[in-house]
């Protein structure tokens, strides 16, 4: 799973969780912690995030 | 003074106890380690006397290339992919200050290709470049704090 959100400049970040981290925690309580205040967000699947990272900075979350 | 535990090449186990709280470990009556009343754990390992061990506060091993992902990590939560090349590290439990070490590398030789951006008590940002200056991938970029 990761969370993705948009940034400050319109474009999308990707976070990315540790397995220990999830040995303990939910995605709901990573993305409490690491999606900064009151930025909007979504758990997604691995599979929706592109591996091809040819153009990473024209990445936009609609 | 000290509560000793020493392994003595003569008795075997021999315990001296006290109450200043400290704890000494010792091999034939010579102390090896201690762990002081702050807490702080010193030992000898070829330093060449007892000296306080600065551990590793956090670590992360990130796979930057196709599919971002984490090879290898310890007290990250996770990382934030922001860019090419660039990445937030957040810490599972905070920096006492701003004022950790950080180290980052990557597979690529001969140049230095990584730099950091920011830190707060809770989060580093770090990137790789290539030699132009562009934001560049990597597998693996490794990171490591000390404090």
């Amino acid at each position: 799973m990761r969370i993705i959100y948009e940034t400050s400049d319109g474009g999308v970040a990707v976070i990315v969780p540790t397995p220990e981290y999830l040995l303990t925690h939910t995605m709901e309580e990573l993305a409490a912690k690491d999606v900064p205040t009151g930025v909007n967000y979504e758990i997604v699947e691995d599979s929706v995030v592109p591996s091809d990272r040819a153009f990473r900075g024209a990445w936009t979350w609609a | 003074m000290a509560t000793i535990i020493n392994a003595d090449t003569s008795d075997g186990l021999k315990l001296t106890s006290d109450t200043s709280g400290q704890i000494d470990f010792q091999s034939a009556g010579s102390t090896k380690a201690t762990i002081d009343t702050s807490g702080n754990l010193k030992f000898n390992s070829g330093f060449g006397s007892v000296g306080t061990a600065y551990g590793v506060r956090a670590w992360v091993n990130i796979d930057g290339v196709g599919t971002v992902g984490i090879n290898a990590s310890g007290n990250v939560s996770s990382i934030t992919d922001v860019g090419t090349g660039a990445y937030r590290v957040n810490f599972t439990n905070a920096m006492p200050d701003t004022n950790f070490v950080i180290s980052v590398t990557t597979r690529v030789h001969s140049y230095d290709r990584t730099q950091i951006t920011a830190r707060t008590t809770t989060s580093c940002d770090l990137g790789g470049f290539a030699l132009g200056g562009s934001g560049a991938d990597y597998d693996p970029v490794n990171v490591i704090v000390v404090r």
